[in-house]
């Protein structure tokens, strides 16, 4: 379960300081679909980096678990996000020095998994690159590293997936294969996913949909 | 672990091209280490070897008085341990060699035991070995002049002091030095045992008692301490070949430290080339390590998978550079290894250990600058690209890790300079440049400013390229201004060095020496000497006199015994008087008397060198009473000089007197200085005049002495020549590396210019004004810190004249502004001409 209690964010800009998410409050139950919407500037990538313990809240807290990560250091955070959180990017940000195989090994050797490889092996042919493996994301199309970059997500089995537009940087056909392989996992698996999107078809996918404006939540929408 | 080395291997794998110029920077960097180091140790032997057979010995204990019993025992007491090796007895006095047929000449006796000398036997007429057994049963061993002189031949009896030596042989070379000073006549070898037998001891003439030591080296500098400490009463001194207080000493001193502080020059600049690279690296590694972070690596894992890399690559690096050194070394040709004064040159196992140390450990250090940055990477860079720079913190951390960093240089330069001044100058040097580089960059952003509203697209966009978010200024400024600082601060001192050798070795040396000719004689010499000379000989009144007591301000010797109470002061000093400075002197304090002083009953005035004021607190107006062959005169102290004894060439003085009646009576002899011409003959032929016309006169041939001194000098001159110009080459291939670096931080800007449309002649104009700008600069304050450094380490270190180096330093900064522009240039040319779209797609 996620609660964010009270949470803001400002930063400090060139013309003074500025709130990009006014004091917010909600819950995300475990294996929930949630699709967090809104216009450019919005504060919606700022939410989820607060979710993710990439950013720490100017006030309040993030709750995962019944553990309050706003606590936690740097190191703490990363280990939270080895087991807990597998995050998915708009750009994909894999590792170009690192094969498909190894990008997804990645978070496993960090956590000491005994069979990663064959695990690894698993996880691509599960988001359909068998064979792709030796490939470095250079040589892989934009749907195939956003491919790679959900079985790197995936790969320690995390409770919590986050996908920041996922499909924003892919046409439609590949966004709509993307978007099918995270719903799917998450439904099989009981995951909760919280995605941020522009896409409606996609919104319109999730349990609930929470739409930003301004850095306020301006309405909370539950699928009937 | 087992992580962060997996990540290791994978990243050097895949990353491998990025970083061939990290691993050929250490490569570069630890060849110059060793190629230098080499060339040094071999040098340095060669000079140590050099040092060691003019003293003879390791270590010489002399006294001008004989030893008393209680000396001895202390003496004894004091040799007694660990790491003296042996001795052996030397005594040195002037007598009189007369022939059979009643010739007689003043000589310089030599009296050895068995052994003598430990290092640099003199070589024999006959061709036969020195040895012992030739001096045997009243034997002598003479030098070829004697022979002329007094008419004799080998075989012939000489007699000494009345008693028959039968000389046994010619000595042709001789390179142990004698007890300083003038050699009064040509060298008599006989042995100790042989002299006790003679009267010459008894005549209380002047005699120095040494005795010659082996000591092994570990215990050289505390005993020589040691013993000057507690013998400093007795009239008792000790010299080394490493205390060789002479020029010859110093020079050897002053290119030891030169050669130690450019194989640290080479490290720093080694050291640069791998901070720039590593912190392009990290730069392009900032998204991979917030991955990294994002899926559950903690900085720790990230930093050490990094920090492996960099000691892998430093070390495969180094083995690479040892080859490259040997090769290098290798091409040295056998001539140019022949003048530094050493068989062959080889790279050495420690000068192979200490650079791939040195590389490993310089590498580090200089990595670790922008391998830090890895903690300060926040993940949340992959969801907004501006976090990195305002996400990073100057903590206590950071302050404490840099002061670690700077401290372990400083002890890395202490290291490699083997020696604390060279280290301290160098490294302070260098913080010094690098704050100015720091505040220049900032001063150049804003100065050039106004220059970014200029109507020259490529003016107007290489100003705002100075001042952009995350631009090359800094990074050229400090790669490019520390490199011209370390190669314009050791080419400066090449040039002075050699300015100072070369002076040494000067055309106004002279080549004989004329001693004891009489006053009535000095016109008679002048005119046999005409025909062979290059300039008029340098003709000098020579008085032999002791300090027998001082009244002064500060200080009071009422008698002689109080005197040696003063150790050296008591020694026999030359004396001389004349009207003016000698070229090499400099008057600091009183005033030069003008001309000479015609009344007879003025009292004298005497000229003390500056040792003298500072070791003895004699002063002007002090009162100093000296004996001059038996009469005790009285003068005032009213200036003190400055001799340059480096330049002494034609003698220099300690005291000296105002011309006048009353130091013109006392008893003395004048000391000429000729230089030859260059006749093929010239050199017999004086000589042979000289002896027929005026055979009291001894000339001594100081050019046999002079050509050892040139011949130590000429090898430290090549051995610097090298060893500067592999600095000076390496130098310049890392700065080239270092400016090629920051082209991958130009790829993207370049990109989006040609996307926008422009044209590759305003890209390439648009690099070549920010380079050369960038250039000028670096290369000016670079040369400003390398001004600085020559001079302190030229008048603090090896105490020599400053000369600055206007032409080198200048020329310095067009070719730092050239090479930054044109590597730039070259570097970006790719940038320049390639597609724009694989570099936007991050292909």
């Amino acid at each position: 379960m996620i609660e964010l209690v009270d949470v803001s964010r400002t930063v400090t800009s060139g013309a003074g300081p500025l709130t990009i998410l006014h004091p917010t409050s909600f819950r995300i139950e475990s294996g929930q679909t949630v699709a967090i919407t809104g216009p450019s500037g919005s504060g919606k990538s700022t939410l989820l980096g607060l979710l993710a313990g990439l950013d720490s809240p100017s006030t309040g807290r993030v709750v995962i678990d019944g553990v309050n990560i706003t606590a936690l250091g740097e190191e703490g955070l990363a280990k939270l996000r080895g087991e807990k959180i597998g995050i998915v990017f708009q750009f994909f940000h894999l590792i170009p020095s690192l094969t498909a195989l190894e990008n997804v090994l990645v978070p496993m050797e960090l956590a000491g998994l005994a069979d990663a490889r064959s695990r690894a092996a698993a996880l691509l042919h599960d988001v359909g690159l068998t064979g792709r493996g030796h490939h470095y994301p250079s040589q892989l199309s934009g749907g195939e590293q956003q491919r790679v970059a959900i079985a790197r997500a995936l790969a320690n089995d995390p409770p919590i997936l986050l996908a920041d537009e996922p499909t924003g940087n892919l046409d439609s056909g590949t966004g709509h294969q993307v978007v099918d392989l995270l719903l799917s996992v998450n439904r099989t698996q009981g995951r909760t996913l919280v995605l941020v999107t522009h896409d409606r078809e996609l919104a319109a996918m999730a349990d609930e949909v929470i739409a930003l404006r301004d850095g306020r939540v301006e309405s909370r929408t539950a699928r009937g | 672990m087992m992580f962060v080395l997996r990540m290791a291997w994978r990243e050097i794998r895949s990353s491998w091209t990025r970083l061939v110029f990290f691993f050929l920077c250490v490569a570069v960097g630890v060849a110059a280490i060793v190629a230098v180091r080499s060339v040094i140790q071999e040098v340095r032997e060669a000079l140590t070897r050099e040092a060691r057979v003019l003293v003879g010995a390791d270590m010489v204990v002399q006294s001008g008085r004989p030893w008393t019993p209680e000396v001895v025992a202390r003496l004894d007491d004091a040799l007694q341990r660990d790491g003296v090796v042996e001795r052996l007895e030397v005594i040195e006095t002037a007598t009189m060699a007369a022939s059979r047929t009643g010739q007689v000449k003043l000589v310089e006796l030599r009296a050895v035991s068995p052994g003598f000398p430990y290092y640099g036997a003199p070589t024999l007429g006959s061709g036969q070995p020195f040895s012992a057994d030739l001096l045997r049963d009243r034997g002598a061993i003479v030098q070829p002049e004697l022979l002329v002189q007094i008419g004799a031949a080998v075989g012939d009896t000489v007699s000494l002091a009345g008693q028959p030596f039968t000389i046994r042989d010619t000595v042709v070379t001789d390179r142990v030095q004698g007890r300083g000073g003038f050699a009064l006549g040509p060298r008599v070898y006989i042995s100790v045992d042989d002299l006790r037998t003679t009267t010459i001891l008894q005549f209380g003439s002047r005699a120095t008692y040494q005795w010659f030591l082996r000591v092994e080296d570990r215990v050289l500098g505390s005993l020589t301490q040691d013993l000057r400490r507690g013998f400093r009463r007795d009239l008792v001194t000790v010299r080394s070949w490493r205390t060789v207080e002479d020029r010859l000493g110093r020079n050897l001193t002053r290119a030891e430290n030169y050669l130690s502080l450019v194989g640290f020059a080479m490290v720093v600049l080694g050291g640069i080339g791998v901070w720039s690279v590593t912190r392009v690296f990290i730069q392009q590694k900032l998204k991979s390590v917030a991955v990294l972070k994002c899926v559950g690596a903690t900085s720790r894992q990230i930093l050490a998978t990094y920090v492996l890399q960099i000691v892998g690559l430093s070390v495969a690096g180094g083995v690479c550079g040892v080859g490259m050194a040997a090769g290098a070394i290798a091409l040295i040709p056998a001539s140019v290894v022949a003048l530094v004064g050493v068989e062959s040159i080889g790279v050495t196992w420690s000068a192979a250990g200490q650079g791939l140390a040195v590389g490993a450990l310089v590498s580090m250090l200089f990595a670790l600058v922008p391998l830090l940055e890895v903690r300060e990477v926040k993940p949340l860079l992959l969801l907004r690209a501006d976090t990195s720079s305002s996400a990073r913190k100057r903590g206590w951390q950071s302050v404490l890790t840099a002061m670690g960093i700077g401290l372990a240089l400083m002890g890395v330069a202490v290291w490699q300079a083997d020696a604390l001044a060279p280290g301290v100058y160098v490294s302070l040097g260098l913080a010094v440049v690098a704050g100015a580089l720091a505040l220049a960059g900032a001063v150049l952003v804003r100065l050039v400013r106004p220059l970014a509203g200029s109507r020259v697209f490529a003016v107007r966009h290489a100003v705002v390229s100075l001042g952009r978010p995350g631009n090359q200024t800094r990074v050229i400024l400090t790669a490019v201004g520390l490199g011209c600082f370390f190669i314009l601060g050791v080419r400066a001192l090449q040039t002075n060095l050699l300015a100072e050798f070369s002076l040494e070795l000067g055309q106004d040396a002279p080549d004989l020496v004329l001693i004891d000719i009489q006053r009535d004689q000095v016109e008679g010499v002048r005119a046999a000497v005409a025909p062979y000379q290059r300039a008029a000989p340098s003709l000098l009144p020579l008085l032999r006199g002791r300090v027998v007591s001082v009244d002064g301000a500060r200080v009071q010797l009422r008698t002689a015994e109080d005197v040696r109470q003063e150790g050296e002061l008591a020694r026999e000093y030359g004396l001389t008087f004349r009207e003016g400075l000698a070229d090499n002197e400099r008057l600091v304090a009183g005033e030069f008397w003008t001309g000479r002083s015609d009344d007879p009953d003025a009292p004298l005035e005497v000229s003390i060198e500056q040792e003298i004021r500072d070791e003895h607190r004699i002063d002007l107006g002090d009162r100093i009473r000296f004996d001059i062959a038996g009469r005790v005169v009285e003068a005032r102290v009213t200036n003190v000089r400055k001799v340059a004894w480096d330049q002494a060439q034609n003698g220099g003085f300690i005291f000296v007197f105002r011309p006048g009646p009353a130091i013109e009576r006392a008893p003395h002899s004048v000391v000429g200085f000729l230089q030859l011409n260059h006749t093929p003959d010239a050199r017999g032929l004086v000589q042979r005049d000289l002896v027929r016309a005026f055979p009291n006169v001894s000339v001594i041939d100081v050019s046999t002495v002079l050509d050892s001194v040139r011949e130590v000098v000429e090898n430290a001159t090549v051995a610097i020549t090298i060893v500067g110009s592999v600095t000076v080459a390496g130098g310049l291939l890392i700065l080239v590396g270092a400016v090629a670096m920051t082209k991958f931080q130009r790829l993207y800007d370049a990109a989006i210019y040609r996307t926008l449309g422009a044209s590759t002649k305003r890209l390439a104009a648009m690099v070549a004004i920010e380079y050369g700008l960038l250039g000028v600069l670096a290369g000016g304050l670079g040369a400003l810190g390398a001004l600085g450094l020559s001079w302190a380490v030229a008048t603090r270190l090896f105490e020599i004249e400053w000369r600055p180096d206007w032409v080198g330093l200048g020329g310095g900064v067009v070719v730092a502004a050239l090479v930054v522009a044109v590597v730039g240039l070259a570097s970006s040319l790719d940038v320049i001409v390639r597609k724009p779209l694989g570099t936007l797609r991050g292909v």
